[in-house]
Parts: structure tokens; C-alpha cells; sequence
């Protein structure tokens, strides 16, 4: 569908008008409940973002946490792709490595947070670790799905040609299952953007779970506030951007729109 | 083949390695025949489920009518959309700390994380199933002089229900890593509080008694439970709708 200028401004109208109603209940509601603790007013949080992005802890904060996905991204990438990869193409190798990813998968990331965090300790390794693991089984499972979906006539023509099999895999397998690629990618930050909220929050020194839970237990709600705004917009936005990603580097494909 | 060679090296490594805390399959097995047999992890997955069920009804009450309306009625998601948009991002985990604040550590707040993370699959799921239904479908409901209600009801939400049922079961998967997370973050902040659960009890084998066996035996419990739930509602949808592809 395309989206004409009009509407599009016609849905910024329709944003604009929704948060001024939502943040006006918000108002009355805790003007009526007068508990600033409990529930500050909308311009108590305001401040809160103004004061803690002067001071630039809002950003440092961020900086860890956007710092530690992008390791985790990075590995899990590393250990997925090239296994989906090998897995979607050699039969025997799905036959046996399957089932040990089908066992664990159903175990999630959060589920290993004690172990990980008696092995591993309080700092940056917990984090990384669970994060890593929970990117991890989206991007194996979209890339083998990415390397089963490309159509066996390309790979038979190509093979009737005389092309090696490496080139078949970096020419045409490859850029075939680039898009659900792409997406299994996206499915994986989300996942693990979730988990890392949760592995601040129980077993890290820093970080925004570690700022919302620090900010709580001094009963300053209005930071507590402002940085789950911030886990938000960091959630919206990366998403938003891999989208872009995905669009700009496979505008072929309708799934890099949708889900 | 490869699943039972690995079970096999890691009880070998551990007993090599030998420390005798060092969690192997052999004292993992022992672990949960005595956690069973106690009724400690009964009773906890039975106190997690509670929450997960209550909060994913809580979810799929408030989420199906809304979705519903927001496929139906252009004005109603324009309206409602972006506020659902600009929540969505926040992960349920989030607001956890939140909803300690608001409910105390027990099972209230856990059942509001469960129903906030429930929430969003559903309604964007409803969203989509009532927006994919052929146009040609409610012109010929309409011309037979159906109201919009009456479309509602007999063409839209039938049409709907496939992904519905979607949206159900992957906010079943999401309720059940949510109550996991609330209940370990719950048990991490209030000192091993006593409002029980499967997450609450790793986290007071971890914290208090250091057992790694034990809390070997709650991973696997939370992973078959997972798989329990999806079977569960994935049969449960196939009954209802056996009309679902797949």
C-alpha cells in the first residue's frame, strides 16, 4: 500500500493527538493520586530525561548496554550463520546437530541467568553471554530456513554450468536466503535486546536494566521512568534501522516490510 | 545420536574434572528425583503456571476485542495504534522494577509482566488477521444488510481466528520467558521473598544454597514446561480451528 504524503501527515496528527491524550490522563491520574513515588507527573519524568541526559548518564548507560548487543550480535552472527549455513546445506549435519539445538532452544536465555551468573559472576561476561545465547537460536533457525527456501533450479542451473560448489554457496546461495536472513537477524536483537533488560537487571553493574533496578531501590521513580523510555526508543530504533537495513540491502524482498 | 554423546562426555568431564558440586547428568538426575519427590518443583511450576495462565488471559481479554476493533475500524487504530507502537518496544522486563513499586513482590506484579508481555503479540497478530480479510467478503456481508457488528461477529473475527491462534501461541512463549525473568529478578531484589515460582526457586539455589544440580534440574524444567505450553496450545488450536493450515 502506498502511503501518500497526506496520510502520512494525517498519522503524525493521529500520534501527536494520542500521546497529548495519553500523557494527559496520565497528568490527572497522578495529580490524584498526589504519590510521587507511586506515580510522578508526566513533566516529572521530562525533567528526569533533561536532568540524567546532561548529565550524559542517560547516554553512557545506553552506550553499555547498545555496546554489549552489539557483541553478542556479533558472535551469535558468527556461530549461527555459518552453522545455518552448513546445516541448511548438508542434510547429515542438520540430522545430527538438530536435535541438540531442539533440545535447548525451549530453555530461555533468562533461564540460564543463576548458572551464568555462578559461572560467569557479576560484570560485562553475564550479559554478553545470555544475550549471545538468546540471538543465537533466531538467526540459526531463519538461516537454515533462508538456505532450504532457495529455489533448487538456480543451484541446479548454476551447478549445470560448472560452478564450483564455494561459488555456488557465495554467489547464489547466499544472496537467496539473504533476506530471511536478514530477518532472523532482526528476530534475534529483539530477543536478545529483551534479555539483556533482564540480565542488567539481576547481574550487572551497569547498564540501563542495571540503572532502572538502581534508580527503584532509591525510590526515584521519575529515573526509573526515563530509562525504561530509553530501553524503548533503543528497542524502536534498532529495529527501525535493521528494517531500513534490510529494506536498502533486499528491496526485492516483501518480508524486509513486514512482521 | 549426537544429544546422547554430549550427555555422555559432560558426565565424564565432570567426574574427571571432580569437583563434587560440578553439576553432571547422573547428580542432575538424582537432584530432580529428590526435588519431585519433596514436591518443591511441582508445587513451584504449578505457582508459575498460575501466574502465567492469569496474566495471558488477562492479556487475551483485553487484547482480542481491542485488536478487533483496531482491524475493523480505520478510526479506532488510527487513534489507538500509536500508543500501542510506542509500548511494544518496552521490553516486558522493563517494567518489572515498576511493577514491584506499584504491586510489592508477589504475584500481583508478576501477573502484570506476564499480561503486559502477552499483550503485544496478540494484538498485533488480531491486528493483522482482521486487516487480511477479503474486502470482497464484507462487501457481500454488507450488502446482504449485515450491521458492522453482525460483520464482526459472523466474517471477521471466523477470518480472523488463524492468526489469532498465532498470536496466542507466541504470546504463550513470551508469558512463560516473562514469569521466568519477574520471578528471578523478583527473588534477586527482595532477598528470596516468599512469593515462590520456578524462577524464584533458581534463583534461591543460586543465591542461598549453592546448588548447581538443582538449578540444572529447574532449566530443564522451564525448557519442557515451554514445550508443554506450545503442544498444548498448538493442539489446542488445531481442535478449535481445524480448518488452520498446518
Amino acid at each position: 500500500m502506498a502511503i501518500s504524503s497526506s496520510s502520512r501527515f494525517g498519522t503524525v496528527i493521529a500520534y501527536v493527538r494520542t500521546m497529548a491524550v495519553f500523557i494527559a490522563v496520565w497528568w490527572a491520574v497522578s495529580v490524584w493520586t498526589s504519590n510521587l513515588v507511586l506515580l510522578p507527573t508526566p513533566f516529572a519524568v521530562i525533567e528526569a530525561i533533561v536532568d540524567l541526559a546532561r548529565d550524559l548518564e542517560l547516554f553512557v548507560q545506553a552506550g553499555i548496554s547498545l555496546g554489549r548487543m552489539m557483541i553478542s550480535l556479533a558472535l551469535a552472527s558468527l556461530l549461527a550463520i555459518p552453522l545455518g549455513l552448513l546445516m541448511g546445506l548438508r542434510r547429515t549435519l542438520d540430522d545430527i546437530v538438530d536435535p541438540v539445538i531442539e533440545l535447548l532452544r525451549p530453555i530461555s536465555g533468562i533461564a540460564w541467568i543463576p548458572l551464568a551468573l555462578f559461572i560467569f559472576g557479576i560484570g560485562n561476561a553475564l550479559p554478553i553471554f545470555i544475550m549471545t545465547y538468546a540471538a543465537f537460536f533466531p538467526i540459526l533457525l531463519g538461516t537454515v530456513a533462508g538456505v532450504r527456501g532457495v529455489d533448487r533450479g538456480l543451484i541446479d542451473a548454476a551447478r549445470t554450468m560448472g560452478v564450483p560448489r564455494r561459488t555456488i554457496v557465495t554467489r547464489v546461495v547466499v544472496p537467496a536466503a539473504l533476506p530471511s536472513l536478514l530477518v532472523a537477524v532482526r528476530l534475534g536483537v529483539a530477543s536478545s535486546w529483551t534479555a539483556v533488560v533482564a540480565a542488567e537487571l539481576i547481574g550487572a553493574p551497569s547498564g540501563l536494566g542495571y540503572a532502572v533496578e538502581w534508580y527503584r531501590e532509591l525510590l526515584m521513580t521519575p529515573q526509573v521512568m526515563a530509562f525504561i523510555a530509553m530501553i524503548g526508543v533503543l528497542g524502536y530504533l534498532t529495529d527501525t534501522s535493521l528494517r531500513a537495513l534490510a529494506q536498502r540491502f533486499t528491496p526485492w524482498a516483501a518480508d524486509a516490510r513486514r512482521m | 545420536m549426537l544429544p546422547l554423546a554430549l550427555v555422555f562426555v559432560w558426565q565424564t568431564w565432570g567426574v574427571i574434572t571432580g569437583n563434587p558440586r560440578t553439576p553432571v547428568p547422573t547428580r542432575v538426575v538424582a537432584a530432580a528425583l529428590q526435588l519431585i519427590e519433596s514436591g518443591e518443583l511441582p508445587l513451584a511450576i504449578v505457582q508459575s503456571l498460575g501466574r502465567v495462565f492469569a496474566g495471558f488471559a488477562i492479556a487475551a481479554l483485553l487484547a482480542i476485542p481491542l485488536g478487533l476493533a483496531m482491524g475493523s475500524f480505520r478510526r479506532v487504530e488510527r487513534n489507538v495504534d500509536p500508543l500501542v507502537e510506542s509500548f511494544r518496544p518496552i521490553a516486558a522486563i522493563a517494567i518489572l522494577p515498576l511493577a514491584i513499586l506499584w504491586l510489592g513482590t508477589g504475584t500481583p506484579a508478576a501477573v502484570l509482566i506476564v499480561a503486559y508481555a502477552a499483550f503485544f503479540p496478540i494484538v498485533v497478530n488480531t491486528v493483522a488477521g482482521a486487516k487480511r480479510i477479503s474486502p470482497t467478503l464484507l462487501r457481500a456481508a454488507a450488502t446482504m444488510g449485515l450491521n458492522r457488528f453482525k460483520v464482526i461477529r459472523t466474517v471477521v473475527v471466523p477470518g480472523a481466528l488463524p492468526s489469532i491462534g498465532v498470536g496466542l501461541r507466541i504470546a504463550m512463549g513470551v508469558a512463560w520467558t516473562a514469569i521466568v525473568a519477574a520471578e528471578l529478578a523478583v527473588g534477586a531484589k527482595a532477598g528470596g521473598g516468599g512469593s515462590g515460582g520456578i524462577g524464584q526457586m533458581m534463583f534461591v539455589f543460586y543465591a542461598y544454597s549453592i546448588e548447581l544440580n538443582r538449578i540444572v534440574v529447574c532449566m530443564i524444567a522451564v525448557g519442557l514446561v515451554a514445550l508443554a505450553l506450545d503442544r498444548l496450545l498448538r493442539g489446542g488450536l488445531r481442535f478449535f480451528m481445524p480448518w488452520m493450515a498446518r
